[in-house]
């Protein structure tokens, strides 16, 4: 039995190479497939990533807690209070980086040179410098510091439109949450430029106690209690949890997606997309193997013809030429495995710098991206990418397979 | 010299197509093929050699009539059963020799042992004597891209009756090779049906094969013309 089966093995691996040339292109379009579907979904797994871990860095992190009813109808006037032992028993749970808590806000900001609306970020100075990106970003003077100067950072966009420098002051009007007008004057203390004119030209920071204190709000209250978490996939199991806090009762207790759903919206758009132009690659790698299979097939019908009159039963060709694909799939999903694996850790560690190709600024829903792409590798990717190629190759070559074994003996030797 | 009927077919025909394209291949074939035949099949192109041979090797079924090999009836067997009886019982020669191109000389003729799952030892026992009684010695590594036509055509005879079948079919094996080559094959051959008792059934055109052959059948137009010992 064993010798038998080695003798088929033997016969099959033989059988890909009598068409050196063929196997090799075979190979090639294989190899190549895989490695390009694996390069674009490490890519676009690695921008999502990244364009996630910074957008709900600079908001609400990974879960947000939040008044029930903010979602539906933002306005200063719905707040959570109390949040002291709530953030104290989410700090706790597994996975927990931090919290951070937010006052947020519509407003105008207001110069001699004129206006612009914007929204009004009250932060936690310590909290951002440790979760966010955007204290990374200040391109003049600096992040802001303690919690209830009248200090703010702005963007450069605005700073450029309002004619605002470090050490200026504006006046920032927000109706309150009695619906109030109110107006403060502050100083800027740091200019930043993420990168996104919306970004740039909208969003203004300040300290959360100035904020509380502008939209007349009490000692501890929060627009979003943030959590950002060192594994975001866990997301969801820690939004189960603190939902069920009692000191969570009452307020909503969303993952991201929830809270930015512009940005979740662009990831499944774009992941569709991807999967579309991966599928339409992956086709034609199947369809060289598939042909390059029933080409072979096709060919040697004599061969087999003289195989089935000396007695090899039909399932043992049909299982040779399942072999024969078997081995140009192993092979070439290998290859295409190691080689896209190659060129993603080489990305991963260096970059892929695509500001060649575009200066364009490149924002989604404010959010900006990097032009130095850094494509993410997981074991999950490999998985599919190979597996999808090495079950649809093993499933279509099963037609030709079948078909090996159905020739008219007499008529092929004729 | 025939000791027991290896095969027999009564009133056999085979028909290609349908309507008023219909082919008679063969007529109502009545053949007897006994152990220890050596025995020529002529006639001319289109006479029904090779569907005689395709039949009796169950590599095609007849139209009517019936077949038996060693007292079985086959006309009704499962491909499955056919096939098992081709490696068992049945060896087969080829004008195009039709080695397996990926195999070695020895890997050929190997072939057929394996599938029958005869044992390493015994494979190379069997396989390395008739290497010897061939002229094949030194050539087991070859593949058949690197041997003569002749040389090949001995290894497909060794393929043929190293299984030990009850019966070789030979399809023109001399059709491919020159005269000399041809009537070395056709010695190799007799000696093997003299010495090992192997029974064998040539298609020929070729005069020489007929003239070394003990049994003589003629086919013309589907018929039995002739048969002669």
């Amino acid at each position: 039995m064993f010798e038998s089966l080695k003798a088929l093995s033997v016969v099959a691996w033989r059988s890909i190479w009598r068409n050196r040339r063929r196997t090799i292109i075979t190979l090639s379009s294989i190899i190549l497939g895989v490695t390009l579907v694996m390069v674009l979904v490490c890519l676009g797994e690695g921008v999502y990533v990244k364009l996630v871990n910074e957008a709900i860095r600079l908001q609400g992190g990974h879960v947000t807690v939040m008044h029930a009813g903010y979602l539906d109808a933002p306005s200063a006037d719905l707040f959570i209070l109390n949040t002291g032992k709530l953030r104290g028993r989410i700090a706790i749970l597994p996975g927990v980086e931090r919290t951070k808590g937010l006052v947020m806000g519509q407003g105008l900001v207001k110069t001699a040179t004129g206006g612009v609306g914007s929204l009004v970020m009250g932060v936690e100075p310590d909290a951002e410098l440790a979760a966010s990106p955007l204290p990374g970003k200040i391109t003049a003077g600096k992040y802001l510091s303690g919690n209830g100067g009248a200090q703010a950072v702005i963007g450069s966009a605005m700073a450029e439109r309002l004619k605002l420098r470090v050490g200026s002051k504006f006046v920032v009007a927000v109706n309150d949450s009695r619906g109030e007008m109110v107006e403060e004057l502050c100083r800027v203390r740091g200019i930043f430029s993420l990168g996104s004119d919306e970004m740039d030209g909208y969003l203004i920071q300040v300290p959360a106690g100035f904020a509380r204190r502008l939209y007349g709000l009490p000692g501890d209250a929060l627009t979003y209690l943030g959590v950002v978490l060192r594994d975001g996939d866990s997301r969801h199991e820690v939004a189960r949890l603190i939902s069920r806090m009692p000191e969570a009762a009452g307020a909503a207790v969303l993952p991201w997606e929830k809270v930015l759903p512009d940005v979740a919206s662009y990831i499944r758009l774009d992941r569709t997309q991807n999967y579309v132009f991966q599928a339409i690659l992956i086709f034609l790698v199947l369809f060289t193997i598939f042909n390059t299979i029933l080409m072979s097939v096709l060919e040697r019908e004599r061969e087999f013809g003289v195989l089935l009159a000396l007695g090899t039963t039909p399932a043992r060709l049909r299982a040779q030429i399942f072999l024969e694909a078997l081995y140009l799939n192993l092979a070439g999903v290998a290859g295409g495995l190691l080689l896209g694996g190659l060129l993603v850790w080489h990305y991963q560690v260096h970059g892929f710098d695509i500001s060649s190709m575009t200066s364009a600024e490149m924002s989604i829903s404010g959010f900006s991206m990097d032009k130095v792409l850094h494509p993410r590798l997981t074991a999950g990717i490999l998985g599919i990418v190979g597996g999808s190629v090495f079950s649809a190759t093993v499933l279509l070559s099963l037609y030709p397979a079948w078909n090996s074994a159905k020739i008219k003996i007499a008529e092929v030797l004729r | 010299m025939s000791e027991r009927q290896v095969v027999k077919l009564t009133r056999v025909t085979k028909d290609y197509g349908e309507g008023a394209g219909i082919v008679h291949a063969l007529r109502g074939i009545d053949l007897e093929l006994g152990s220890g035949d050596f025995a020529a099949l002529a006639g001319p192109s289109g006479s029904g050699k090779s569907t005689l041979l395709n039949i009796i090797g169950g590599l095609d079924r007849c139209s009517s009539g019936s077949i038996e090999f060693e007292g079985q009836a086959i006309g009704s067997l499962s491909g499955g059963a056919l096939s098992l009886l081709r490696k068992e019982r049945i060896g087969f020669i080829f004008q195009a020799y039709n080695l397996i191109p990926v195999l070695t000389a020895y890997e050929n003729a190997e072939y057929v042992l394996l599938l029958k799952g005869v044992l390493p030892a015994e494979r190379k026992a069997r396989i390395s004597a008739l290497f010897a009684e061939v002229g094949l010695e030194g050539l087991e590594d070859r593949f058949p891209r690197e041997l003569s036509g002749g040389q090949q055509q001995r290894v497909a005879i060794v393929r043929a009756i190293a299984p030990a079948p009850a019966l070789v079919l030979a399809d023109e094996p001399t059709a491919n090779v020159d005269s000399a080559t041809g009537g070395a094959l056709m010695d190799l051959m007799a000696k093997l049906n003299r010495e090992k008792g192997v029974t064998f059934l040539f298609s020929t055109h070729d005069p020489m094969v007929m003239e070394r052959a003990r049994r003589r059948i003629r086919l013309k137009d589907g018929v039995i013309e002739g048969d002669t010992r």
